[in-house]
């Protein structure tokens, strides 16, 4: 890899952490020496460099793709770029894209430190706690299945109590997640561009490493079953599975998967195909709940990169890891979710992804022809 | 003369109905009491109960136990309740028993949370909205119920229900908590 490009990349990570730190909100007060309000009163200009460093970062990922399939990309540079974005990426504010990493915290902190059931207490009923000033769903229970919940024990009390030192523990624990499930991958492929395809995409390392999203936690549950699965370990991979549902309940949408491969011997290409089929047909319904959150294309892109090749779900795939990125833009440049925002994410989700559809199509046409 | 007597006696009759209908007037919250859930009799009663002790344990902490046991004081008054309009006295007895208990059980629990150092204030004020009510309910119940009411079972020796006394303890329970 060239080093001017490997420095731009270092560069390019360091202005990004820095720039998450003009999102701090008001009511932090841990940074509020740092707090400037920048993102409020500058809005269009966050925006702008905020939709750069989404181009910025796609550009960067494409060229990576780029060296390993030109070889000029190892397994061991993947490893140093993963290690070194984390490195740094794991130290940017996190409610630059969401503030969910603020509720595990105080879910955490209703269980482990009050006491209290996380799924029938909720944060706001503890009037003085300084989480309330800035977090944004102290009004619900938990919405996460209790293997979570039980998880966030490690970090919570790592944090000893400190805020900014939890925090740093909730980003090291799903990182460490993201690491395990890299490895995985590479056990069960051998093959460095589909590794890179995954685990070098933007939208996988803003979504886990900036917001600190637990859905790579559910997603390396579920390689570990699918591994079991195709090591013969069917009891294992029942466990996994069960865990990995009970960590946010998504991938319990691949129940009838499981159940006919356990019948039916499948490759590990069916296997994948269909499960990457399950986590899509889960993120399109997940509107009917709410709405389709950007983290979670983590859901498909796993499944979708032991199909990596010249096939439409890579496409597809790799257009919505993009567009997924672009739903925080009319937020950030409105400051509303109401008027125009929700018509607005909806385009942008969606006119990407069928331009790239479009494409395809006339690419295949004209190898017909 | 005749005048004067007559506007004392206008307003002597007003202020005597004035108190009459005061002494029909509860104090009255804002405070939601829950539907009635299944009743004494069914199967489905049974599983309710197990559910009831299970739930206990579900409900762990200082202000889970206060939630679980609000909760179960408000379903068995609105059971109780709900019995004596149908004249099922000893099981509405029962009931009124029950949500004593129960009631009884949640300042104690919101204390233990104020030791363990949590802010109790909110749910005070709930408490408070909660014992209004109960008590409102308690004082309508008071005038729909008999005194007392002589239960004669088929094969044993009757015995006599004080449901009106069991009513005022409840009261003066949701007094104290008010």
């Amino acid at each position: 890899m060239n080093k001017i490009v490997f420095f731009l990349y270092v560069l390019f990570l360091l202005c990004f952490t820095f720039f998450s730190y003009l999102f701090i909100d008001p009511g932090l007060i841990y940074l509020r020496p740092l707090f400037t309000n920048f993102h409020q009163t500058h809005r269009m200009e966050v925006t702008s460099i905020f939709t750069l460093f989404i181009f910025l970062s796609f550009i960067f990922y494409f060229l990576c793709l780029h060296f390993i399939k030109k070889n000029q990309l190892t397994m061991k540079h993947i490893c140093m770029l993963i290690g070194i974005t984390a490195g740094i990426l794991v130290f940017a504010y996190p409610a630059i894209v969401s503030f969910d990493i603020f509720n595990y915290i105080a879910t955490a902190k209703v269980a482990y430190f009050y006491h209290e059931n996380p799924y029938i207490i909720m944060p706001i009923e503890f009037t003085n706690d300084p989480l309330l000033l800035f977090m944004h769903a102290a009004n619900k229970i938990a919405l996460y299945a209790p293997v979570w919940i039980f998880l966030t024990r490690i970090p919570h009390i790592l944090g000893f109590g400190n805020f900014l030192l939890t925090l740093l523990q909730f980003k090291v624990l799903v990182g460490l997640f993201y690491g395990t499930t890299v490895w995985l991958l590479w056990r069960m492929t051998k093959n460095s561009f589909k590794i890179a395809f995954f685990a070098l995409n933007p939208l996988v390392i803003f979504e886990i490493f900036v917001g600190g999203h637990n859905d790579i936690v559910m997603m390396f549950l579920f390689l570990v079953s699918a591994y079991f699965l195709f090591s013969k370990r069917i009891g294992k991979s029942v466990v996994s599975f069960i865990f990995s549902g009970l960590i946010k309940y998504a991938t319990l949408i691949l129940t009838p998967l499981y159940v006919v491969s356990f019948f039916k011997t499948m490759s590990q290409k069916t296997f994948f195909f269909w499960a990457t089929v399950g986590m899509y047909c889960i993120f399109f319904l997940s509107s009917l709940r709410e709405e389709i959150y950007p983290w979670y294309g983590i859901w498909f892109l796993l499944p979708a990169s032991f199909l990596v090749g010249d096939n439409l779900i890579t496409y597809v795939s790799l257009a919505f890891s993009f567009s997924l990125l672009l739903r925080y833009i009319p937020f950030m440049l409105l400051g509303t979710y109401f008027g125009p925002t929700p018509l607005l994410k909806i385009l942008l989700t969606f006119v990407p992804v069928i331009v790239v559809l479009i494409a395809y199509c006339l690419k295949k046409q004209r190898i017909l022809r | 003369m005749k005048k004067i007597i007559f506007f004392l006696l206008f307003f002597s009759i007003l202020g005597l109905l004035n108190g009459l209908s005061s002494s029909t007037t509860f104090a009255s919250s804002s405070y939601v009491l829950p539907y009635p859930s299944s009743m004494p009799g069914g199967i489905s009663y049974k599983i309710h109960l197990v559910w009831e002790a299970i739930s206990k344990y579900w409900y762990f902490g200082d202000f889970g136990q206060f939630e679980y046991n609000l909760k179960e004081s408000d379903k068995y008054l609105v059971e109780s309740k709900t019995l004596f309009e149908y004249q099922q006295y000893l099981l509405g007895f029962n009931a009124l028993q029950k949500s004593n208990e129960y009631f009884a059980q949640t300042l104690p629990n919101l204390e233990k949370a104020k030791t363990n150092g949590k802010d109790i204030a909110s749910k005070r004020e709930q408490l408070r909205e909660a014992a209004i009510k109960h008590e409102e309910v308690l004082q309508k119940m008071m005038l729909e119920t008999p005194t007392t009411f002589t239960w004669n079972p088929e094969k044993a020796s009757q015995s006599e229900l004080p449901i009106h006394q069991r009513i005022e303890t409840l009261i003066q329970t949701a007094k104290q908590y008010e």
